[in-house]
């Protein structure tokens, strides 16, 4: 009887995480890895979403995909040491296994930069979950106008990606850093990333924007955008909370009436007022 | 198989014992301290039927305050993770429980088997038979009556049993109930005109009792026209222990909460309920505390219970079991509350 019932096990146990194994860690500044974890079979996802990684001890925690997904499948993961789990992320070795769910989430809205200029605001550790959008845009390059990416950290050393955003502008990126202290080598800017505003060159009013970054960052982004005069419903921005479950059924993300996990982490400022939601 | 039935009083017993054959059985039972608490029946005579609703919900069976979720071992060679799925397979029966509860599922139903599947829930859900009793007495508290989820129930059930003073009239309301009454078929007779007569007398004997006449609807339409103004919800959350009795005891609460153990045999993924009254519960990595300020946790679970939950699964977050009248020791409990804001509104009329 026993072994009837397990055969007929109402769904997929939606909880147990995928085999994932280590293939490559970069240390990116001080306190951020670059991931590089290879799945058994190949996960599909879309720019935006993100997965519930798993190191069985310490837990699960949510980190978006940092880059678009590949044939070879593997998934890069840009984590900050900041908790329990990431740092026991961070304490794992090149070659030892790591679970992950997903992907969950909506991600990016694809059409609304067809034909416009877009506008990238990051902030800090922000930068993951737009980093598959400018490589989409820059593999891509007619799925968007003008594309501008306007990024702040802290100090000169924590700038993330520093490199590749090199590398971003030799592509045809218009970016433009700044930091919040800076240090004898840096010559940038100097204060908050939406002091940038006047190095967009483009028209507000028909341009699309993305933004991710802390809480407060966002909020002032998306206000100021729309005194710019972008319709609100092409401000996006992506939101983190706490998250047990991934699959909005834990409750601990739930703002106003939404999931950030189910009917996010992607959200347009439209929505956002609509919804009290960051209020 | 006629779906309406009669089982003499004599006759309960033996019934409960047949099905206690192919199922645990689990029913209402006195505690130490005199609570009623849903445990697993070892002497049928020591059920209590005659009480209200039990103080914790039996949401425990199907949503448990603790339940392991997984347990990982790890083989000898370190790369291979070996992972058992631990959902709870057991069959049983719950007997006793009452209308507001079985309402309660419902919902829960929505919650959990929508969209992404819980399959810990739906294991439980699917080996679980509910065989609930109409209330004849209501509490003092209780006020499903104003919501429509008790004292009796219309669809929705399982098996639904009316106390007729020396008879049961059993009522089917799902293929399994009629199932588990049909493998006893010879205890049970067709009712007549004076069981249906009985059983109507009972049903209007029981509504007129009810002490709580509580308006949801209009609460709800208060604060969506912003009647209900931020001093308000102060004045709530000044009156918050923190306690968190009103999550736990709620049928219609769902959060918890995921943490890891290590055992000498691997280490076991567990959930546990969390309640949105705590201030960690949304605390993320880094310390940042999203509702720290206390009004933003009760208003959020008001909110929820009141003008989110409708929205998204057609039914308030609240079946009026009353479970959290006697738990908050602030008196901010559903009931209280939606008097309060009553009385507020009268009042403002008055002006």
């Amino acid at each position: 009887m026993k072994n009837n019932l397990k055969n007929n096990k109402t769904n997929a146990n939606i909880y147990i995480p995928l085999n994932g194994k280590i293939e490559e860690i970069t240390q990116l500044t001080g306190d951020v890895r670059l991931f590089k974890i290879k799945t058994e079979t190949p996960v599909d996802y879309v720019p935006g979403q993100f997965f519930m990684l798993s190191v069985w001890g310490a837990g699960e925690v949510p980190i978006s995909a940092a880059s678009l997904p590949k044939e070879n499948g593997t998934i890069e993961l840009c984590i900050r040491k900041t908790g329990v789990v990431t740092s026991a992320i961070h304490s794992l070795e090149t070659g030892q296994p790591i679970g992950l769910r997903g992907p969950y989430g909506n991600g990016f809205p694809r059409d609304i930069s067809t034909g416009r200029d877009v506008v990238i605001v990051a902030g800090g550790i922000g930068i993951a979950p737009l980093r598959p959008l400018i490589q989409h845009f820059i593999n891509k390059p007619e799925d968007a106008g003008k594309v501008t990416l306007l990024y702040g950290s802290r100090t000169p050393d924590e700038i993330i990606f520093r490199d590749e955003v090199e590398e971003w502008k030799e592509s045809g990126i218009a970016v433009a850093l700044t930091v919040d202290k800076g240090n004898d080598n840096w010559k940038g800017n100097i204060g908050l990333v939406t002091g940038l505003w006047p190095e967009v060159q483009t028209n507000f009013k028909k341009a699309a924007a993305y933004i991710c970054g802390p809480e407060v960052m966002i909020k002032a982004a998306m206000r100021d955008l729309f005194f710019l005069g972008m319709p609100d419903e092409r401000i996006i921005t992506t939101l983190e909370a706490h998250m047990k479950c991934g699959v909005g059924k834990c409750g601990h993300c739930y703002i106003g009436p939404q999931y950030i996990c189910t009917d996010g982490p992607v959200f347009s400022y439209k929505k956002i007022k609509e919804r009290s939601i960051l209020m | 198989m006629k779906n309406e039935l009669i089982l003499d009083k004599n006759n309960l017993s033996y019934w409960l014992r047949q099905i206690r054959k192919n199922r645990e059985l689990i029913g209402p039972l006195m505690n130490d301290g005199n609570d009623i608490v849903f445990k697993s029946v070892d002497r049928i005579h020591e059920l209590v039927l005659d009480c209200p609703a039990s103080l914790p919900s039996p949401k425990e069976f199907i949503f448990p305050q603790y339940e392991p979720m997984l347990r990982m071992r790890q083989a000898s060679n370190v790369k291979r993770q070996e992972i058992t799925d631990l959902s709870d397979e057991t069959k049983r029966v719950i007997f006793g429980v009452r209308s507001c509860d079985i309402s309660a599922l419902g919902l829960l139903d929505k919650f959990y088997l929508e969209g992404h599947k819980d399959p810990y829930y739906a294991e439980r859900r699917r080996n679980t038979l509910f065989i609930s009793i109409v209330c004849n007495d209501p509490a003092p508290t209780c006020f499903c009556i104003g919501l429509g989820t008790g004292p009796y129930l219309e669809k929705g059930f399982d098996i639904q049993i009316t106390d007729l003073g020396d008879r049961y009239f059993v009522q089917i309301g799902s293929p399994e109930g009629a199932k588990t009454v049909k493998a006893m078929s010879f205890l049970f007779r067709r009712p007549q005109k004076t069981d249906y007569e009985d059983q109507y007398e009972v049903f209007l004997s029981s509504k007129a009792r009810f002490h709580k006449r509580i308006n949801l609807k209009g609460i709800r339409q208060m604060i969506l026209e912003e009647k209900v103004k931020d001093d308000f919800w102060q004045w709530v959350a000044g009156r918050c222990f923190e306690c968190g009795g009103c999550v736990y005891d709620c049928p219609l609460c769902t959060c918890f909460t995921v943490t890891d153990r290590e055992y000498p045999y691997g280490i076991e993924r567990i959930r546990l309920w969390d309640a949105c009254m705590f201030k960690g519960f949304t605390r993320m990595a880094g310390g940042v505390l999203p509702n720290e300020a206390m009004v933003k946790r009760t208003k959020r679970w008001y909110y929820h219970k009141l003008i989110h939950y409708p929205e998204k699964l057609g039914g308030f977050g609240c079946v009026g079991c009353g479970r959290c009248t006697i738990t908050c020791p602030g008196k901010i409990d559903m009931a209280s509350i939606a008097t309060k804001l009553k009385g507020l509104a009268i009042s403002e009329e008055e002006k």
